[in-house]
């Protein structure tokens, strides 16, 4: 059995997740994506014995294939421009073929293409999490004006508002930034009809939450973190890197845990990181969940959660495996020690330059 | 910026300046950030939760 990771091996979970895999002496392969240089290409062969070949590393039954973050599909440069249209939606529809086709074989797929794709959609997770028994807010996705003031107009009711996708905007010339965040927004606030037609909107009853919740989803195993954030923000995530933010484990109610469980059932997705609102009352409301989330960040938080090993753990376990996690993440060396090994540049540094960031834009 | 026709999610978008863009990458041991929301400001990307290898629509 081997590892395949779908992601450059530069990846900032990549990188560690392989270093620490190997230690123990496991067999990891990375295969960045589609593309047309040598260690991208593919081949699909269907025959009597159905092969898949990723950038020369052979998928072999018994497999585990993390579909971490593998990149856009890329077509030689070189091809005529007559022709790059129809290149760009062949590797498209090829890196589809693939990907599909992958969950096909007798080999694990965390996750299987098709469950990311459809639980991507932040309508699905609610309203899947909903009928899983979880308590969701009140939520609309619209870019109708006269539809958002109406949700606007309810009683005694908080609103904020969210996007769909992170976006930053960078001023040219400067390294100062705007990032999407999650902010509150009365109906007074609302700007004109025009105005709410430029982009859709996720709009939501605003949980009265005390606290965050970030809950890793390993198989069967689930490890719910508190997210104390002293500057009390909407919004934890700049203020996690900003180091306002604690993490510390809690336990997860038991019907929270049945929810999410049956979610994960539900969905097909065996692993993920969900965020939840608990309020003053206790209550978990799920607010979504991210199926390749980041999640090594707690180790930095919390040396104690042994995220990293946990998770070498769970991919070198039977698919399906209700054994805790915790009786062979010793087996696994630490973030820590990583970290160490990149601060002495004793390992390879992550993080490439991407050509182009879809979630970046410039403004004057 | 002509703020008349920005969109929705750009007007309550969060400023972050140099010195915090500076701050959310020193506050971590590490030369990389493993955090849901990240810039890296050297090369220019945008490090989340959420990745669009999906491949399209």
């Amino acid at each position: 059995m081997k590892l395949i990771v779908l992601a450059p091996e530069d990846d900032n979970h990549t990188a560690p997740i392989k270093w620490a895999l190997e230690k123990a002496g496991h067999r990891v392969v990375c295969w960045a994506g589609l593309s047309y240089t040598e260690d991208c290409q593919a081949s699909l062969l269907i025959n009597q014995d159905d092969t898949v070949v990723l950038g020369g590393h052979s998928v072999d039954p018994g497999d585990v294939i993390w579909v971490r973050r593998p990149e856009l599909p890329e077509p030689n440069p070189k091809v005529s421009e007559a022709d790059k249209k129809f290149a760009a939606l062949e590797y498209r529809s090829f890196y589809h073929s693939l990907a599909y086709f992958l969950e096909t074989l007798p080999v694990w797929c965390i996750n299987r293409y098709s469950a990311a794709r459809v639980m991507i959609q932040k309508a699905v997770q609610m309203r899947l999490a909903r009928q899983c028994g979880l308590k969701t807010p009140s939520t609309l996705m619209s870019n109708h004006p006269a539809t958002v003031r109406e949700f606007f107009a309810r009683e005694n009711a908080r609103t904020i508002c969210k996007g769909f996708t992170p976006h930053v905007w960078q001023k040219e010339g400067q390294m100062s930034v705007a990032i999407t965040e999650t902010f509150e927004l009365t109906a007074d606030q609302l700007p004109s009809d025009e105005v709410l037609t430029y982009a859709p909107a996720i709009y939501q009853e605003r949980v009265p939450k005390d606290f965050d919740i970030r809950m890793v989803l390993m198989g069967n195993q689930i490890y719910s973190y508190a997210l104390k954030n002293t500057k009390q923000a909407l919004d934890w995530r700049q203020d996690a890197g900003l180091g306002h933010v604690t993490a510390e484990l809690v336990p997860t109610p038991p019907d929270v845990e049945k929810g999410v469980l049956e979610f994960a059932r539900q969905s097909g997705l065996c692993f993920g990181s969900l965020d939840f609102g608990v309020d003053a009352q206790g209550q978990w409301w799920f607010l979504e969940i991210n199926e390749q989330g980041q999640f090594l960040w707690i180790d930095q938080f919390n040396r104690d959660a042994r995220l990293l090993e946990k998770f070498c753990a769970f991919v070198t376990s039977p698919q399906g495996s209700t054994l805790p996690l915790e009786t062979r993440q010793d087996l696994f060396p630490s973030l820590a020690e990583y970290e160490e090994l990149l601060k002495n540049e004793q390992v390879a540094p992550v993080g490439r330059p991407r050509p182009d960031d879809p979630f970046l834009s410039l403004e004057a | 910026m002509d703020k008349n026709n920005r969109v929705l999610g750009r007007m309550g978008a969060r400023e972050l300046t140099e010195q915090e863009v500076d701050a959310v990458q020193g506050a971590l041991r590490v030369h990389h950030t493993l955090t849901p929301c990240f810039i890296d400001k050297q090369k220019q990307l945008l490090n989340g939760d959420q990745a669009i290898g999906e491949c399209g629509p």
